[in-house]
């Protein structure tokens, strides 16, 4: 079976087609139209609209963070502010030579980028929470400014700083800087975001656990993200003070920060060009109306924002989607990559040595004792099944196995090396793979993006591109064409059936190759049909790679056809491990599922 | 000994703030942040008594009414299309708040808005002078926290209302209506904040966006406390000594973030906060 | 109570009808197509491997869960669509399986949530205390400090206190004694016998299931794979459908 050829690719091996150049196109004739903008526009549009680019670039820093990695986040403004008056205050004691120019850029977005960093590492820890980002986020801007209040001469507090040598621009030359700002930040963002590294982040927003459980540091990106997009912010604010030769504590504030999230939210969260152009809409739109309404504009704004949440989640970008999709486009099977196989790990010859020891391990929630006394050992090639009545105590078990920081008193080791401590993702790298009850996949990319991201712990991910191949382990392969899923490389996995799913994150935990694999129900809810592929996927990985299998499973037909083991738990105790048939034919076993089975 | 008051009655305030916030999460889990902009409601309720010639004291009534029944129409409206994206439930009551700040410019100008004090001058405690309305504003605290945790403990709505903090989808299946105690706890929330912004008409002027500042702290109060009432307390008494401490002997400034940077690394080690630590 | 007591509403006993219901979560169905009936004052087992359908048919039921296809009535009135609220003022009781108490709050508390109004507390009170008397003197311990059976006897005693037509109860005998098992089995079966109530039984425990019910069923993969009386020597064909 795994001698057939790979599963054919539908994709062309050569990839540079239009859509990849579309970003650098879109670019250049904005960047070109841009810089002659200020030969026909009068003196106040050039300057608000140079404001509104620059705020273009934070809207692009939101929309990453937020839209795309899912941190709603308000703090944007203060790494913005910190930029502006890191350059304002250099510029202001040593004046605007070229060599104080270049040291006020590069502490404009280093320093906030050090702060940024701090937050994110404040911001995003093991089990950390969306919601707590946001309040660190809301933190960060309020005492940004109450620092620069309490800065005094060096800050000017209330009143900002002014008169601090700025970069020998007239107003056409500031506009031109923001544009090219703007555009270079927006081209960078969207490559990014289209880039496989970019699906990374949208990954992370979807289901942060499958990430951890395919070895990836979730909460490292995002503390990565934090900081490289709040020396963005910083670079804005550098234009932005020399542009408007004048920095107030407002720039680094709240309110600024919430207005920034309003732009990105009515522009089209996760869509860069959507909250670049709400913003510079917006903004615009608000510089000229606020002057003779402004209560009016405000309240529009308001009223504006709050139905937009409500009934149009995708913001602005949502309606011109829609318009677009009464246009007929082009298949999305067309972006997928190639299919290869990688050459095979050497097989795990079955010996006595176990790969996964467990020994007196018990576990309690409180008072309730969940787990007691388990010892257990499971060897190269074995698949065991954990059967046992509700409450057993098998899914705590996998959970265990899978998270060494779950406390728990006892030991449990993978080829000899303790777990405990461990976080999913270094267990994972030591050779476990889970695969958990609800099929956990990510459901806003496609099948070959989901496959790509479970290679990423060893192939790394690419920060630019699009992969042109995927290369995944034939048994990865094989379990792809058993079960149909490499026809449908390109599809959502939003659109995948309830077996498609199962199969696509059997398919992901086998290709992290792994040495042992715990699968919690993985036949709940399958079709008769889907259940017999799975078990013979499952029986072809133990028996002919010596992949260690443990399995949870209520199936108990399915359970007698595949195990080569059965592990009976009852209470929280492995009350008997042997056989099929010694199981099957147990007394003890008939008491339990009788209902009896008592101390 | 005037420290300590200090302490008490910036505790009382800060409590009588986040008190209708806390209701609020504690039940619905949802973030109003708009709480700011019931504040100002409950203010502008007491510059209307006042204009109207009535006595002060009744704006406490008149704002809680007020502010309760608008509260309804918010839930009903704008909070309930948004349980189960708690997220951009901060961000639309976000909205309603510039909204409503934008109404009460246009209604009232964006002036500031002086109110008659509803009691002045000083009374002596133990040997030191002390502002009279400050020793209100901290007996208002007791009698509002005494009122809700009554409530809470001693009513059927109460009843309805823990069981949906502790366990929604059990309170459901027992039975209980969550929608309508959700509704009803939105309302309640709401005019306590409002009547927190009366109570507030004395110690800060009122103009169309004097809500806004309070919100921070407010909610930052009601994360450490994660829906309980006592760990509010707790809260308000730790954190407003904190503020009052540093305000007096380091700077004013570091004491008017204290309790931001406090709150955000209490949660950073005790993601619960105060409840149950 | 004499026999003619027991009905004492004829046509209104909890008579629960289920046609072809079909429920689940998400993408998901997890029961497809069940199909029983439940006639008044009689108590039916519903047995079967865990992940069959037990739970999700009986959320079902009480509203929790959206129905996607079939019927459902009580005592001949279609209850879909009608929030869990409702259906309990329809006198539809519930024991859940999954975090089914309140730990953090008293025993009387957990028990007056039953109830619409504090007025029918006294009574409701006097009549569980008959079946369950160690909650009489702990009604103001919080639910959380009772030992394992005693919260499963606390959940039954709260179904019971609105006097419920249809009792729905959830795996009540999980991870119990026998003599625990014992009670709950004879409060169950006076219970019938003085108000004449109509019991869903979702079980795991076949000798329990076995013991009360007049009938069982077995749910298999979301459908009703067999069914039969409850009588003893129907004890080996049940143990097939849920064994190794």
């Amino acid at each position: 079976m795994r001698n057939d050829a790979p599963a054919l690719a539908t994709a062309a091996p050569g990839r540079w087609r239009l859509s990849s150049a579309a970003p650098i196109l879109v670019a250049a004739l904005a960047a070109a139209a841009l810089w002659v903008a200020p030969s026909v526009l009068d003196p106040f549009a050039t300057n608000v609209l140079t404001r509104s680019m620059i705020y273009a670039v934070l809207a692009v820093t939101v929309d990453l963070l937020w839209g795309f990695m899912g941190a709603l986040t308000f703090g944007q403004a203060a790494f913005f502010g910190i930029g502006a008056y890191a350059a304002a205050m250099l510029l202001g004691q040593y004046g605007g030579a070229p060599q104080w120019m270049a040291a006020a850029l590069g502490l404009a977005v280093a320093v906030p980028a050090a702060l940024g960093l701090a937050v994110g590492w404040l911001s995003f820890y093991h089990r950390s929470t969306a919601l707590y980002a946001s309040v660190v986020s809301l933190v960060v801007p309020i005492v940004v400014v109450q620092l620069i209040y309490s800065g005094g001469e060096w800050t000017g507090s209330s009143s900002g700083l002014v008169g601090f040598d700025v970069l020998p621009f007239e107003i056409e030359g500031y506009f031109r800087l923001a544009a090219i700002v703007m555009v270079a930040v927006t081209l960078a963002a969207w490559v990014f975001a289209r880039s496989d590294a970019g699906r990374a982040l949208v990954a992370v927003r979807d289901n942060d656990a499958r990430c951890a459980y395919l070895g990836l540091d979730p909460k490292r990106l995002q503390v990565v993200m934090t900081t490289v997009l709040a020396g963005v912010a910083g670079l804005a604010g550098f234009v932005f003070a020399n542009a408007s030769g004048v920095v107030a504590p407002e720039n680094a504030g709240f309110l600024f920060g919430t207005e920034l999230v309003i732009w990105v939210a009515l522009g089209g969260r996760g869509t860069l060009l959507g909250p670049v152009l709400g913003t510079i809409g917006i903004d615009y739109l608000g510089a000229n109306l606020s002057g003779d309404l402004p209560f009016l504009w405000q309240l529009l704004l308001g009223a504006t924002f709050v139905a937009v949440i409500i009934l149009l989640p995708g913001g602005l970008a949502e309606i011109a989607k829609r318009a677009f999709a009464v246009l007929p486009s082009k298949g999305a099977e067309e972006t997928a990559p190639r299919l290869v196989a990688r050459p095979p790990k050497p097989i795990q010859v079955a010996s006595e040595h176990p790969l996964l020891t467990v020994s007196g391990l018990a576990k309690s929630y409180g008072s309730l004792k969940v787990l007691e006394n388990i010892d257990l050992a499971i060897r190269p090639g074995e698949l065991v099944s954990l059967v046992g009545p509700n409450g057993a105590g098998k899914t705590t078990l996998m959970r265990c196995l899978s998270d060494g920081t779950e406390p728990i008193s006892g030991a449990i080791t993978v080829d000899g090396a303790p777990i405990a401590g461990l976080a999913p993702d270094r267990i994972v790298a030591l050779g476990v793979g889970r695969k958990f009850q609800v099929a956990s996949v990510f459901e806003s990319l496609t099948v070959a993006e989901c496959l790509l991201l479970a290679r990423a712990s060893q192939d790394g991910l690419s920060l630019v591109g699009q992969a042109g191949t995927l290369s995944l382990p034939q048994a990865a392969l094989d379990v792809m064409r058993m079960t149909g899923l490499d026809r449908l490389l390109g599809t959502s996995v939003r659109l995948l059936s309830h077996g498609q799913k199962q199969a696509l994150e059997l398919s992901m935990v086998v290709a992290l190759e792994p040495r042992i694999i715990l699968l919690d129900e993985p036949t709940a809810g399958l079709t008769k049909a889907e259940r017999t592929t799975i078990g013979t996927v499952l029986k072809t990985l133990t028996s002919d790679l010596g992949i260690a299998a443990v399995l949870v499973e209520h199936d108990l037909d399915f359970v007698r056809e595949i195990s080569s083991r059965i592990v009976v738990l009852h209470q929280g105790r492995l009350v008997l491990d042997g056989t099929v048939d010694e199981v099957v034919g147990s007394e003890l076993v008939k008491t339990i599922y009788s209902g009896g089975g008592h101390d | 000994m005037l420290l300590i008051l200090d302490i008490m009655t910036t505790a009382a305030i800060l409590f009588v703030v986040a008190i209708g916030l806390l209701a609020i999460f504690g039940v619905l889990k949802i973030i109003n942040f708009a709480h700011g902009a019931w504040l100002t409601i409950g203010a502008y309720c007491a510059v209307v008594t006042a204009q109207l010639g009535f006595n002060p004291w009744l704006a406490l009534p008149l704002a809680f009414l007020v502010g309760g029944a608008l509260g309804g129409l918010a839930e009903l409206f704008i909070i309930r299309p948004l349980y189960r994206r708690p997220l951009d439930a901060i961000l639309a009551t976000w909205g309603l708040g510039i909204v409503i700040g934008q109404l009460i410019t246009l209604g009232f100008g964006r002036d500031v808005q002086f109110t008659p004090n509803l009691l002045s001058g000083t009374v002596t405690v133990l040997g030191t002078d002390y502002s009279a309305y400050r020793l209100v504003a901290l007996a208002a605290a007791l009698v509002i926290g005494v009122a809700f945790a009554a409530t809470m403990e001693g009513t059927r709505l109460g009843l309805s209302a823990r069981a949906v903090i502790m366990n929604e989808t059990l309170a459901r299946g027992l039975g209980i209506d969550t929608a309508r105690v959700r509704l009803i706890t939105f309302m309640i929330g709401a005019g306590l904040a409002a009547l927190a912004g009366v109570l507030l008409t004395p110690l800060t002027s009122v103009d169309p966006t004097m809500g806004v500042g309070w919100l921070i702290g407010a909610f930052m109060l009601v994360m450490v406390a994660n829906g309980s009432l006592l760990a509010l307390a707790i809260a308000c008494l730790l954190f407003g000594a904190a503020q009052v401490l540093i305000s007096t002997f380091v700077s004013p400034i570091l004491g008017s973030i204290a309790i931001a940077i406090l709150a955000a690394l209490v949660l950073r080690v005790s993601p619960k906060g105060f409840a149950r630590a | 109570m004499t026999e003619a007591a027991r009905r004492l509403e004829p046509g209104m006993g909890g008579e629960l009808e289920l046609r072809d219901v079909v429920s689940g979560y998400g993408a998901i169905s997890v029961v497809k197509g069940v199909s029983l009936h439940v006639g008044p004052g009689e108590i039916v087992a519903l047995l079967g491997k865990n992940g069959m359908g037990k739970t999700t048919t009986l959320k079902t039921i009480l509203g929790m869960i959206g129905l996607r296809g079939g019927a459902i009535s009580v005592d001949s009135v279609s209850v879909v669509g009608l929030a869990p609220s409702k259906l309990a003022a329809l006198g539809v009781g519930y024991a859940p399986q999954e975090q089914p108490l309140f730990q953090d709050m008293s025993i009387r508390d957990n028990l007056r949530l039953a109830i619409a109004s504090d007025r029918q507390l006294p009574a409701a009170l006097e009549s569980v205390f008959g079946y369950f008397p160690f909650l009489k003197d702990r009604l103001a311990q919080h639910a959380g400090t009772l030992s394992g059976g005693e919260q499963k006897m606390l959940i039954l005693a709260r179904a019971l206190m609105l006097r419920p037509r249809l009792l729905l109860i959830d795996e009540i005998t999980e991870g119990l004694q026998p003599s625990v098992i014992d009670k709950i089995a004879s409060v169950l079966l006076n219970e019938r016998k003085k108000s004449g109530v109509t019991i869903l039984l979702v079980e795991q425990n076949l000798d329990f299931a076995l013991k009360v019910a007049d009938r069982w069923a077995v749910l298999k993969l979301g459908q009703i794979d067999d069914e039969g009386p409850a009588e003893p020597n129907e004890r080996e064909r049940v143990l097939r459908h849920l064994s190794v």
